[in-house]
């Protein structure tokens, strides 16, 4: 009895679903909209229609009209899975836009693998993903510590303490500022990687006043972050020592944190609303008209944007939507001139060159582009992943130690 | 080890453990007085801190805007009881699935109403020395406010009418009832009082903690285990183990790392349930 | 016919489900069949917490950990050998049940043996899943092929395969949907089968009053960790199956917001139906898919939770409590048999008989002393150094004003409490340390001043259990139920459940529990209470008879039923013993007559 009654919220929920008309190029998107992640799911999202709708504006890919077939993960790394299988086996997508964190993304890599259809990642992450059919078009932790480290140093000094949350993002970023850091001469006096629930940051305060930094490294997610900006500022240490981070900022915690905490805190993203270009000034005007100006747009959204655009310049090279020859043509060097500047896809690594910026927040929950590195190279996933050459590996890799 | 580090550790110890008792206090009264867990307990704290952040986006000072978060919480707090609690007591645990699902309602229409991204009100930006180290002053004062919490709440059930015939409708729940107290008034009201509590810490703490509708999540999870590791007694217990284990994990997180503080946390917690099965304070005496 | 229906409704619609699932399997749409894979494996991990939960009596919020525990282990085993040797499942699943039942059973000893509160069990077992949230998140070890790499999770897990050998491809969405469904099938009317055989009426038993089924003689922690063990075996084959269809595991199957959902598919379905879970999580399921798709604009949470108040409100018993609640309405009553009860006559010829015979099997009676026996709570002494032999020949009477301690004696004797200070024997064995339950196979019977009966169940399986706990046998359970309850004059009422029974039957229906015991000692906490005159002397007649053939000792209230019992009376006084003798002695007393009254010097 309890087996029919499913087979009926089975019927209800396919007669539902399945209306989209078959002439179009279907893409997937899988984001959280609700849950604790929309904070970047929402944009993210927001960016994927924005530039669906400019794509078909400028008259589709391969003339045919681009249609989203769009998912809710509910920040359930359980939905991520659920729904990449349905896009496959029953929407016949052509391309799949999806994630934020690192483990959404392995949870669905595999399955658009296995089926052959090119999947892009759009968020800044600890890097190292290395898989034929993923694209990512966020900057990877090295690509922006490399760049910031230096910068660190030389504007702060050479004392720095790593303050990283407790999982892959946090400890390989930590890998690479101390490898950084040794490059520089500089040295890493102490480090603490936190748990994800933590908020009480007096240990961790306690224990960068006891090493005695120049500079402090902050990446602690989300509402953890702003919260120990917070108490870092309040403790009177923001004057004395630097703080630089690689996603502060990424969810707005610009925002959050009050103008006085807030204020000189230095960050490095491929992406702040304030850069100065035509494609930027371009972008953000589309934003505002379909979105408002209540949020300033993350870095998410600008490496969705692109994604979109790549996988549509590629198909329009291809002339089809195939996923071979797509696939090629998204090895071919592509260029997209971005909201963040121009950017190249690395045919080997799938990785985006990009330009790296450096900003300190401002008094009014902004950011100040301070130095801009043109065309940084994603280092790291050149080094350890060509897939020109090696088309079979699929692996996540970590730099050893 | 420096002097000064260990009275650094020492005092942000404290406050750590007073911070969690701030959070926990709310809970531990409604579970004293009337049995119930309160899974929502937390989002009561989140509806506290936006509440008390509205009130000063509108241009309220921020000391008026607590009286504003604790009345909000009370009156949403009594609404819940009449409407929910009520029509389930006696039955823990489906009080607790209830208040779970309430607890899903109210953060997701947090989410809806204020987004997940909302400015913070700041820190005062004071501090002091304790040789080389400078700590905050907001953080450590929370030692005090804890103790004037636990002493309102002590004096509030000691001192006052609705106290007395709360201790009683507990303690002697047939007598109360017939020397004319209406049992359901009173726990309508400690319920009001358990949440505008809650309501209290989302706003007192909100310069620490900024508000996003999953605020309250760490915090209640603590809480429960705070409350349950403490026993029936659940006022003088919840202090002594709001003390014992988040001034433990505090410490345990200072000198090692803030996992092996929650690992503490949650192993110490196993370890007391284990020699204490109903509590700390199973045996004592006293009742509050 | 439809009584028949009704009784068999467990087996016979979850055939018609499992079998229409399998015959459809293959003309489902693949991704529906996909995705409703899931919710099978979540039906599963819902049975889990439904046999320990709905059964057990024990809300167990770490199902999810067994479950993740149980995926990852069976993951790690399928990536080291199915790649090369095929058979994913055989690898995975048996693995996986162990493992799940190793780590249930573990956490279930701490829990049972320290005789945890209901409440805190409930908040020690969600402590163990976020345990394990916080510290998987950075867990990473390479075992074999396998690499768990913290929050990044166990990639590469292979999907469900069948075939042999490194050629055996996995098998497609219907398939795989229909494996898992009938593996979920077999794992149902397993457990339905368990949870209806000795073991199974036993956890019900401790769900119902657990104090009762220990006096019974059961090791009732032993039944509740074999109990959670399987519940988490369960969990871990659910795991597995979960890994193998999701072909990727990370520590958030450790979260809040997945040990919290497991409730709601047994609460959906109907808590304590087995069989409700499956409909919970396939209801769930569906309505988060459809409004996960957008619908609702992805309003899941809010519906989900607004469902769980209204659930826990108004359908409290779930989908199929609620459908099973109607159809009774259809069926006649059997509990109307409780209005038609006689009275009880007992025949002492057929109670000598029978006490003969427990004799014959359970040796001689045995005598019951206390040697300085001490208790105290707090500054309350309500057993204070009482030393007093029971033999047996002649029954005891325990009097005494309120708060003397009587009771607290009895409690004290019988293990519930445990004594400060002093010995307490049977014969010359020590037995103030040993378990109640051990008590009771040592030859103690009790009965409580409130009637213990279990209630949901008919009153001959109230005394069936109570034979079985002796006897352990079948068959033999069977007889001396039906004698007791023939001497009972309970016939009409067998298949009436407890609850319906007035309190007077209750009480006759308790110390028929205590006769199926053939215990060497009786002791009775008030036995008379709610008992009607006629009934009283029934009793009186009872309480001679088995004083004849066993140990004796009766806590009373009632002067004129400890009269007619004929036997030794002795006083207590705040916790000690005041006065000893036949009671025209006694009360003729001054000193006794004061402290009844409450005046005098001995107050």
């Amino acid at each position: 009895m309890n087996k029919t009654l499913g087979a009926l919220c089975m019927t209800a929920a396919l007669s539902i679903t399945s209306t989209t008309a078959s002439a179009d190029v279907k893409i997937g998107a899988i984001f959280d909209l609700t849950g604790g992640l929309n904070i970047y799911g929402i944009q993210q999202d927001n960016a994927l229609d924005l530039a669906v709708a400019s794509i078909n504006a400028a008259g589709g890919v391969n003339g045919e009209n681009v249609v989203v077939v769009g998912y809710d993960a509910q920040s359930e790394l359980s939905k991520y899975t659920q729904f990449a299988q349905t896009a496959v086996l029953r929407d016949g997508i052509a391309a799949m836009f999806a994630g934020l964190t690192s483990s959404s993304r392995e949870a669905i890599r595999p399955i658009f693998r296995e089926a052959n259809i090119p999947y892009f990642y759009s968020s800044l992450y600890e890097g190292g993903a290395c898989d034929k059919q993923t694209f990512v078009t966020g900057s990877s932790a090295s690509q922006q510590l490399s760049v910031l480290m230096d910068w660190a140093v030389e504007n702060y000094g050479p004392r720095i303490y790593i303050m990283a949350p407790d999982y892959n993002f946090g400890t390989i970023s930590g890998h690479w500022i101390h490898e950084y850091a040794e490059q520089l001469g500089a040295e890493v006096v102490g480090e603490d990687y936190l748990a994800l629930s933590v908020t009480d940051y007096a240990p961790t305060i306690q224990k960068i006043q006891a090493s005695n930094p120049d500079v402090v490294v902050a990446l602690p997610v989300g509402a953890a972050q702003t919260g120990f900006l917070e108490q870092f500022a309040a403790a009177g240490l923001k004057d004395s020592i630097g703080v630089v981070s690689t996603n502060y900022g990424s969810g707005n915690q610009q925002v959050v944190v009050s103008p006085l905490a807030g204020e000189g805190l230095v960050s490095a993203m491929g992406y702040f609303p304030s850069v100065e270009s035509d494609a930027n000034a371009e972008f953000l005007a589309a934003w505002e008209e379909a979105y408002g100006t209540d949020t300033p747009v993350v870095a998410g959204a600008v490496d969705v944007w692109n994604a979109v655009h790549l996988w549509a310049a590629a198909a329009n090279k291809a002339g089809t939507t195939d996923a071979d020859d797509v696939i090629a043509a998204l090895e071919s060097g592509l260029t997209f001139e971005a909201p963040n500047g121009t950017v190249t896809l690395e045919p080997g690594s799938h990785h985006l060159r990009q330009d790296i910026y450096i900003a300190r927040g401002d008094a009014n929950n902004g950011f100040e582009i301070i130095a801009t590195f043109e065309d940084s190279e994603p280092t790291y996933e050149n080094e350890v992943c060509n897939l020109i050459d090696n088309p079979d590996v699929a692996e996540h890799f970590t730099p050893e130690g | 080890m420096e002097l000064d580090f260990l009275a650094t550790v020492l005092l942000s110890s404290l406050s750590s453990a007073s911070i969690l008792l701030i959070a926990t206090l709310g809970l531990a009264v409604v579970y004293g007085l009337m049995g119930v867990i309160n899974l929502a307990h937390g989002e009561f704290l989140m509806v506290g801190a936006y509440s008390a952040l509205t009130a000063t986006q509108i241009g309220l000072p921020y000391p008026l805007a607590i009286p504003i978060a604790v009345a909000m919480t009370m009156l949403i707090g009594a609404i819940v009881e009449l409407l929910i609690i009520r029509k389930l007591y006696g039955r823990l645990f489906d009080t607790m699935l209830a208040t779970w699902g309430l607890g899903m309602v109210f953060n997701q229409l947090a989410v809806l109403i204020f987004g997940t991204v909302s400015p913070g009100i700041g820190m005062p930006q004071w501090n002091f020395q304790i040789g080389d180290y400078s700590l905050a002053v907001y953080p450590i004062a929370m030692i005090f406010v804890a103790a004037v919490m636990l002493a309102f709440v002590y004096f509030l059930m000691t001192h006052t009418v609705y106290g007395m015939k709360a201790r009683a409708s507990i303690q002697e729940p047939q007598m109360a009832q017939a020397i004319g107290i209406d049992s359901s008034r009173v726990n309508t009201m400690t319920f009001a009082i358990g949440s505008g509590l809650a309501g209290f810490a989302g706003a007192i703490l909100l310069p620490i903690i900024p508000a996003t509708p999953s605020m309250g999540l760490f915090f209640a999870v603590k809480g429960f285990l705070t409350v349950v590791v403490a026993g029936p007694v659940a006022l003088t217990g919840s202090a002594i183990t709001a003390l014992g284990l988040g001034g433990g994990a505090s410490v345990t997180a200072s000198f090692m790392t803030s996992v092996i503080g929650d690992v503490f946390f949650f192993l110490m917690t196993a370890f007391l349930l284990w020699l204490y099965p109903l509590g700390i304070s199973a045996k004592w005496r006293r009742k509050l | 016919m439809f009584e028949k229906l009704h009784n068999n409704a467990g087996l016979i619609f979850p055939l018609i489900a499992a079998g229409a699932a399998l015959a459809f399997s293959g003309s489902l749409d693949p991704y529906l069949a996909f995705v409703a894979t899931s919710w099978v494996i979540f039906g599963l991990l819902g049975l889990s917490l439904d046999v320990i939960w709905g059964r057990g009596g024990f809300l167990s919020l770490a199902q999810t950990a067994f479950y993740g525990l149980g995926g990852y282990f069976g993951a790690v085993v399928a990536i080291n050998f199915a790649p090369s040797l095929g058979l994913s499942l055989l690898w995975a699943l048996p693995s996986a049940f162990v493992f799940g039942a190793l780590i249930a059973a573990a956490l279930g000893y701490l829990i049972f043996f320290s005789r945890m509160g209901e409440l805190q069990s409930t908040i020690l077992s969600y402590t163990f899943t976020l345990l394990l949230w916080s510290v998987t998140q950075t867990f990473k070890i390479d075992i074999g092929a396998a690499v768990i790499g913290g929050d990044n999770g166990l990639s590469n897990i292979p999907g469900i395969i069948l075939g042999v050998g490194e050629e055996a491809k996995k098998l497609k969405p219907n398939a795989a949907f229909a494996c898992v469904v009938f593996i979920s099938a077999v794992v149902y009317f397993f457990t339905r089968w368990l949870m209806r055989s000795n073991f199974g009426k036993i956890v019900d038993c401790i769900r119902i009053d657990i104090e009762k089924t220990e006096l019974l003689g059961y090791d009732i922690r032993k039944f509740q960790v074999l109990n959670f063990a399987y519940s988490g075996a369960v969990a871990g084959l659910a795991g597995a199956l979960f890994a193998l269809w999701a072909n990727y595991l990370n520590p958030s199957i450790f979260s809040v917001q997945e040990a919290l959902l497991v409730p709601i598919y047994v609460l959906v379905g109907g808590l304590g139906t087995l069989a409700g879970p499956f409909l919970g999580a396939l209801i769930i399921g569906a309505l988060s898919f459809w409004l996960g798709g957008g619908a609702a604009g992805g309003q899941t949470t809010l519906i989900l939770g607004a469902v769980l108040i209204l659930l826990v409100m108004f359908l409290h018993n779930g989908f199929l409590g609620a459908l099973d609640n109607l159809w009774r309405r259809f069926l006649p009553d059997p509990n109307d048999a409780a209005r038609d009860a006689g009275a009880v006559k007992i025949d002492t010829d057929v109670l000598d008989q029978i006490l003969t015979e427990a004799a014959k099997q359970a040796g001689p009676a045995k005598s019951l002393s206390t040697d300085e026996a001490f208790k105290k709570f707090g500054g309350v002494i309500p057993v204070n150094r009482v030393s007093r032999e029971f033999t047996p020949g002649k029954p005891y009477s325990l009097i005494g004003p309120n708060g003397a301690g009587k009771s607290s004696f009895l409690k004290t004797c019988v293990g519930i409490y445990r004594p400060e200070g002093g010995t307490i024997r049977l014969d010359q064995d020590d037995i103030t340390r040993t378990q109640i339950f051990d008590r009771v196979h040592k030859g103690m019977g009790v009965k409580n001043q409130k009637p213990q009966a279990f209630g949901d169940n008919t009153v001959f399986d109230n005394l069936w259990i109570a034979a079985f706990a002796r006897t352990k046998d079948k068959a033999a359970a069977d007889e001396t139920a039906t004698r007791i309850l023939t001497m009972l004059g309970m016939e009409g009422q067998k298949a009436v459940q407890a609850s319906a029974l007035s309190h007077g039957q209750q009480q006759w229906l308790d110390i028929g529990m205590v006769l199926c015991l053939a215990p060497r000692v009786v002791l009775l906490d008030e036995p008379a209470a709610g008992m009607t005159n006629e009934e009283t002397r029934e009793l009186s007649l009872l309480v001679r008879t088995l004083a004849k053939h066993t140990t004796v000792v009766v806590v009373e209230h009632d002067m004129e039923f400890v009269r007619t019992l004929e036997g030794h009376v002795t006083v207590l006084h705040q916790g000690k013993l005041f006065a000893e003798g036949d009671i025209d002695t006694l009360r003729a007393n001054d000193a006794v007559l004061d402290i009844y009254l409450g005046r005098g010097e001995h107050v």
